[in-house]
């Protein structure tokens, strides 16, 4: 299992290398001049000349992506190009705003749609199956963005049940967090309940449930102890790749409901063409990604000796 | 003993679900919003009107804009009275007041904010010119005080940011920036600049004390320390900004007089009273517009601009909506100092001799419709690069091509040789990627494809669009210019031939008659002469039309009645120090 690992960790390097030079080379080549964006609109060729050379963009572009290299290896992205503050200090300030909406979120939409997958399985092919199957393609129909749009109008500015925006931290955030993981959930529901009742079915199809129900078990009870935990693979495989989504946040939950969060940030971002910051939150999600690749391998591997064996 | 189990966390969950309302209305407490995320508190760095509105509650110049005269004009604010000019226009004697003090803050010793003196100006000014500090600001001071180019450029060999803070360079006297004593300052301009009294309240040019520079260093940007009606209490990035009363601030009053219809509208209640009316001013940043517009109908914003997709919900033919004006919401206007409009490259082989093509796609650009339906309908359609309020802009004059008319723009063509655009190669429109961008740009494709000029719809990033504009690698751009200081001649350079790329004269426009009348009217103070002058210059604009004119734009903002005193001003956003909450 540690070679298997090792081996993994050190595939990851030259990908990594690898996505820095991407990164570097579509920044480098495709952003823009960023000085003309940095001087506004009275910069003269004096200062535009004498900030290329402030920022190192008059080195040649090898010496630029060395310089790039260093930095990260030193854990430093530099500071950001539109506020000035270091990146890693913004990085930090956003992670608890969006993790604050994101974990809770996870945990509970990861509760119930295996909940709702498993009486779906259980019912299968009866009314209740059907309505769950009907509920979950229509909520993969509807944009996150309809769902925003349409419950923040209704349930906190019409109903006045939540806040309408906002953002506190410690317990006092919770209801303005209330509106917001309650969207992400319910956004994300269709797509798991449908993708985590196909992993049950055919689970069910196995003949050590034939063999289960042969022995007088109930259904129910074959679910819970039998089907459940052999049906764990894929699904916590298919959790495991969600959690570096967790760290980017979602863009547009913390936009409408004013979470100061990573998702907002990388939006200002991008709206500015803040390169450091994008780079950054480009490189930590890459990481986290392969990070992420890695522990659903070795998961993987846990669960089927087979894999470690190939 | 299930539902002992069950209800403690329900009922946590309702009461945190009916928990006080954190914005609750209070009196003396201003809730205002922020369509985007402040960038900093350096005023060396102030070039967005958000960092603008923020740092004008903490910052002060030596000069602020009053609140209630028409036209814009500067008043003392840290001087005590208005630059002593000598006959040449280029020696200003100014005194400041020695009754101002530094907010407490812990980089002075002891935590107690001392007198601002004649030297914390020199500083600010050498801080801001110091090319380390990679200022936007340069370019108001460029070129314009003596001595102070050569500052700059020494400054480029002293080692770099963070160390070296309050290097010795900074002792060293510059010719034209002197402190005589610790209450006046003498500059001398290398010419005369008639709106130098409006750079100096620019927030580029607000003091700062050198202790709060050297004791937080690079994070000064998140520590501002001024003398103005405010402190900052709070600032969570993406969230908002929470000002207190400044106990240090003595210095402001309400203005004692104003415009025909101030007093009648009740601006003129508070005259003379001490200023901030205000305890408390907290700012909530709304990167979209539905929750800003929402909490604003809620009441929990005491003032909003109206979302361009709300508009109809808020505004109607006859004016506000009733139900808005029965919840005690009232519209306050604004003419923006502004123009709008597309820029011909005039070093580009099609428009270079071409006039009359350019004066055809004038007349064929229906800009009425732009404004219907870009702007809601709020706008003046523009005639000249000077907007309305400014010395210099007149209602009555028209350009002979400022007006939508596609049958005598199709004879100019064929009087052009180009009859229905035959012999024109495709034209390209660049503009930012944007859906309204884009929906302007297919806008004046259609109105061009209509007399035969075929033009296509070219979209980039902001930082290509300008980095295109620099090195003049356009044929036509859809651009925009908002007044830095209220004095036609912030517009008219736009046209001066020696500003072309990189300078802000995008359209290499050059006519040797408008540049010399530039010269002449630039260093002149407002008289019957420099109106001569600016007349000639936008008759000569209107017949080159190196730019299909726009318009300049109306903002409409709502206001609930608890908040006395607003009105809107173009170059003072939200001065909350007037603003009185009941």
């Amino acid at each position: 299992m540690l070679s298997f690992l090792s081996r993994r960790v050190l595939h990851a390097i030259p990908t990594l290398l690898g996505i820095t030079l991407l990164l570097f080379v579509l920044f480098h080549w495709v952003g823009g001049n960023p000085v003309y964006r940095l001087l506004g609109k009275n910069a003269n060729a004096v200062e535009i000349a004498r900030m290329t050379h402030q920022l190192g963009l008059d080195k040649p572009f090898w010496n630029q992506y060395w310089d790039y290299l260093r930095d990260l290896s030193h854990g430093s992205f530099g500071r950001s190009w539109e506020t000035k503050q270091r990146v890693s200090e913004m990085i930090l300030d956003g992670l608890g705003p969006s993790l604050s909406l994101a974990i809770p979120a996870f945990i509970l939409s990861a509760l119930i749609s295996l909940a709702m997958a498993l009486t779906a399985a259980l019912y299968r092919d009866r009314w209740l199956d059907r309505l769950l199957v009907v509920l979950s393609v229509c909520g993969m129909s509807l944009s996150v963005l309809t769902f925003i749009i349409a419950a923040q109008y209704l349930f906190a500015f019409r109903a006045g049940w939540f806040p309408i925006s906002g953002w506190e931290p410690g317990l006092t955030g919770v209801p303005f967090l209330a509106l917001p993981i309650l969207i992400w959930v319910a956004a994300s529901l269709g797509a798991s309940v449908r993708f985590y009742r196909a992993v049950f079915l055919e689970e069910m199809r196995r003949e050590y449930v034939v063999t289960a129900r042969a022995k007088g078990l109930s259904w129910p009870r074959v679910l819970v102890h039998h089907v459940l935990p052999n049906a764990m693979i894929p699904i916590l495989t298919q959790l495991v790749m969600e959690l570096p989504m967790l760290f980017t946040g979602s863009l547009l939950l913390e936009n409408f409901f004013g979470i100061p969060g990573l998702g907002n940030m990388s939006v200002n971002a991008i709206n500015a063409s803040d390169l450091p910051v994008i780079k950054a939150m480009t490189f930590i999600g890459s990481v986290l990604y392969i990070a992420a690749n890695i522990v659903g391998d070795a998961l993987y591997a846990w669960f089927d000796p087979r894999v470690r064996v190939s | 003993m299930k539902s002992r189990i069950i209800s403690p966390p329900l009922a946590l969950s309702v009461a945190l679900l009916c928990a006080c309302n954190p914005y609750q209305h209070q009196k003396n407490v201003y809730r205002g919003a922020l369509s985007s995320n402040l960038k900093t508190f350096d005023p060396a760095q102030a070039s967005d009107s958000y960092s603008n509105q923020c740092q004008f509650q903490i910052y002060e110049c030596l000069y602020e804009y009053k609140y209630l005269a028409r036209p814009y004009d500067v008043q003392p604010c840290l001087a005590s009275s208005l630059p002593e000019v000598d006959d040449s226009g280029r020696d200003y004697t100014i005194h400041l007041r020695s009754d101002v003090e530094f907010q407490d803050d812990k980089c002075f010793p002891g935590g107690k904010g001392r007198r601002v003196t004649a030297q914390d100006f020199i500083y600010s000014i050498k801080r801001m010119t110091d090319v380390r500090t990679q200022t936007f600001g340069w370019w108001i001071f460029d070129g314009k005080v003596k001595g102070l180019n050569a500052f700059r450029d020494a400054s480029e060999q002293l080692p770099p940011l963070p160390d070296s803070i309050h290097p010795a360079l900074y002792d060293q006297k510059i010719e034209g920036l002197r402190a005589l004593d610790d209450t006046t300052v003498r500059i001398e301009l290398t010419r005369p600049y008639p709106y130098f009294k409006y750079i100096l309240a620019m927030p580029y040019a607000a003091i700062i004390p050198h202790e709060a520079v050297d004791y937080y260093g690079e994070e000064f940007l998140n520590h501002p320390v001024g003398t103005g009606p405010f402190i900052l209490k709070e600032w969570r990035r993406g969230l908002r900004l929470v000002f207190e009363r400044n106990p240090n601030y003595h210095h402001g009053f309400y203005p004692t007089t104003g415009e025909p219809g101030d007093s009648a509208a009740g601006l003129l209640e508070d005259a003379g009273k001490p200023l901030p009316f205000l305890d408390r001013a907290e700012f909530y940043i709304y990167e979209e517009t539905q929750p800003m517009w929402l909490n604003f109908l809620r009441g929990n914003l005491d003032r909003s601009a109206i979302p361009k997709d709300n508009f109809s919900q808020a505004i109607t033919p006859e004016g506000l909506r009733p139900d808005l004006l029965q919840k005690g919401i009232h519209a306050h206007q604004m003419q923006e100092l502004d123009i709008s409009y597309i820029c011909f490259n005039m070093e580009d082989s099609v428009f270079t001799r071409d006039r009359k093509l350019r004066q055809a796609m004038q007349l064929a650009y229906d800009v009425e419709t732009v404004i219907d339906r870009f702007y809601n309908g709020l706008g003046i359609r523009a005639q000249s690069p000077v907007p309305p309020g400014l010395f210099g802009y007149d209602s009555a004059f028209r350009s002979p091509y400022g007006h939508f008319d596609p049958e005598a723009a199709r004879k100019l063509l064929t009087e052009d040789g180009h009859p229905g655009g035959a012999g024109l190669p495709e034209l390209s429109y660049l503009t930012v990627a944007g859906t309204d961008a884009r929906q302007r740009g297919e806008h004046f494709v259609q109105n061009m494809a209509a007399i035969g000029v075929r033009v296509k719809v070219e979209s980039c990033t902001w930082p290509e669009y300008l980095e295109r504009l620099r090195r003049k690698k356009f044929q036509l751009v859809g651009s925009s210019w908002s007044a830095d200081y209220p004095d036609p001649e912030n517009f008219l350079q736009l046209l001066y031939g020696p500003n072309a790329p990189p300078g802000e004269n995008n359209a290499s426009y050059r006519n040797p008659e408008y540049d010399s009348l530039y010269q002449r009217m630039a260093v002149m103070s407002d008289s019957p002469e420099r109106l001569t002058i600016i007349r000639r210059m936008k008759s000569i604009v209107a017949e080159d039309c190196p730019w299909i004119l726009i318009s300049h734009r109306t903002t409409e903002v709502l206001a609930y009645d608890r908040v006395h005193n607003v009105i809107s001003h173009p170059i003072l956003e939200a001065p909350l120090k007037y603003y009185r909450v009941d």
